[in-house]
């Protein structure tokens, strides 16, 4: 069929034809030749390979850890980043907007916030257990913390960069200031803040792993902490694999609401 | 139109403006008054940075003059006005915005409600030829066909004068040719006040009933022409290339 197709064409149609395939074709072979080297790399030792890791969690859905399988574990380090993110997608636009549009807010908070950022939500990790003991709540707060600052700074970053020759149009239309933030500033921002919703999605997602490996008994950080307590290293690397591919998941989703949320930003094709 | 029969809608009266550069002063505008009558298609006329757009930003009231006065209607006002609207130089449609909500930007601003100002958006639209364009966003357009949008959204705003700054500068040569002669059917079928900036003296001879030509920096009026030519004009008409040559000669040199 694909021989027929291809004869009919001229050199350079063939030409794209095959890039397209083989544009298509090479993420299968990195990850097939990922999975060739673990495989290579666990035939004579004891690290696990693919199929044993596969093994596993096929064996964890037999026998779920904490009533849990991993779907279970999954779905709950899901809900701790999406009660963070629900926080700062709210709170963290809401702040962002306000220092982005209003110099001298920006110039009250700047300091206190890059200071507030530089402080890696790791070496928040001790302090909030000692306040919050190991509860939903200090788990939630953590990734708050470790995801707040990509939100702000993005948002921030599309305020305070609008064009002025926008903002100019809402003048000759005699657009109030109110006006002018939600009608102009906010909406050419949007791109911008899409960003921050982006990498703060990521940062939550690794920072949620980070405070679950630090005491908890559900997720998907708390089952690589119980594999490394047990020795049970298909545990470890099922998790990591799982990691991973929620992980990418997530970064796919927010693309797809960004280009149905801001069609604009679609950039022309062909 | 005999002389005696026009009304001044807008009257400039000693504008200046100056900015600070570098610890100095330095003039943009110096001593301009302009009487532009009802429905005039004025152009104004001069070198490259020689404060034209500048004149227009302040009857805008994007900038304040730093002395003189501007009324409408003989009636003194400052600032931004709602009788004014602007088709900007650089492409100033947002463009998170489709052309029907560029277009209808004014009126909502304005607080009108829905229906009527798709209505009025829809006039416009059909206007400058881009029906069946509303749903299209700006990155989809053509620079004419942008600059058409830029027109409609000015118009939608039920300005009595437009001031327009440059607005074919950026476009290639043929869409150019093809916009000037748009722009005077548009005002031909929707009379307005046009105040029409340009540094292209054929531009400028094609389309004003008057030109103002402006000296080099700090702008002051150096010379007004009527141009008393039927439309359509002609480019190659003796006439037209006699005018064309007059301006030209009076012209200064911006380098």
């Amino acid at each position: 069929m694909s021989r027929v197709k291809t004869a009919a064409m001229s050199s350079s149609e063939r030409k794209a034809y095959y890039l397209n395939r083989l544009y298509m074709i090479l993420p299968v072979i990195s990850v097939l030749l990922l999975l060739l080297l673990w495989t290579t790399a666990s035939l004579n030792s004891d690290f696990p390979s693919p199929v044993e890791t596969w093994n596993r969690l096929i064996e964890l859905f037999e026998r779920p850890i904490k009533n849990k399988t991993i779907i279970g574990h999954t779905l709950a380090s899901l809900t701790r980043v999406f009660l963070a993110l629900a926080f700062n997608w709210t709170f963290g636009i809401a702040f962002g907007i306000l220092i982005g549009w209003n110099k001298k807010c920006r110039a009250l908070f700047t300091p206190l916030f890059n200071a507030f950022r530089a402080v890696p939500p790791l070496a928040w990790i001790p302090l909030i257990t000692m306040w919050f003991g190991i509860g939903e709540f200090p788990k939630a707060l953590t990734v708050i913390i470790g995801s707040i600052a990509a939100v702000v700074v993005n948002t921030q970053a599309g305020l305070s960069n609008v064009q002025q020759i926008y903002l100019d149009v809402g003048t000759m239309f005699n657009a109030n200031v109110r006006q002018k933030l939600f009608q102009i500033a906010i909406p050419s921002a949007l791109d911008a803040i899409f960003a921050g919703v982006r990498t703060s999605t990521s940062a939550a997602w690794m920072v949620v792993l980070a405070a679950e490996m630090l005491g908890a008994k559900s997720g998907v950080g708390f089952l690589i902490t119980r594999g490394m307590d047990s020795m049970d290293m298909p545990l470890v690397l099922m998790s990591m694999a799982v990691i991973g591919i929620v992980g990418a998941m997530l970064a796919v989703v927010t693309q797809f609401a960004e280009r149905l949320i801001c069609p604009w930003t679609r950039k022309r094709s062909n | 139109m005999p002389m005696d029969k026009k009304k001044v809608k807008l009257r400039l009266e000693n504008i200046s403006q100056s900015y600070v550069v570098n610890n100095e002063v330095r003039d943009a505008v110096s001593n301009v008054s302009i009487d532009v009558y009802d429905n005039e298609f004025l152009v104004i006329l001069g070198p490259g940075h020689c404060g034209k757009s500048v004149l227009l930003n302040i009857i805008g009231g994007l900038e304040k003059p730093v002395e003189g006065n501007k009324y409408i209607d003989g009636v003194k006002f400052t600032g931004s006005d709602k009788r004014i609207g602007m088709v900007f130089q650089r492409l100033a449609l947002m463009p998170w915005k489709t052309v029907m909500g560029n277009v209808e930007f004014g009126p909502r601003l304005a607080g009108v409600d829905k229906a009527t100002r798709r209505k009025i958006a829809q006039k416009y639209i059909d206007l400058v030829g881009l029906k069946g364009f509303e749903k299209a966003y700006p990155h989809q357009l053509s620079g004419g066909m942008k600059q058409r949008v830029g027109i409609a959204r000015a118009y939608a705003n039920s300005p009595e004068i437009l001031l327009m700054d440059e607005p074919f500068g950026q476009l290639d040569a043929q869409t150019r040719i093809v916009m000037e002669e748009e722009i005077q059917r548009i005002w031909q079928q929707e009379k307005r006040t046009i105040i029409f900036v340009t540094n292209n003296i054929e531009e400028a001879v094609y389309l004003g009933d008057r030109i103002i030509l402006l000296s080099k920096c700090p702008a002051r009026v150096k010379q007004i022409y009527e141009i008393n030519l039927p439309r359509p004009r002609n480019t190659m008409d003796p006439e037209f290339l006699r005018i064309r040559r007059e301006v030209s000669e009076n012209t200064d040199l911006a380098l």
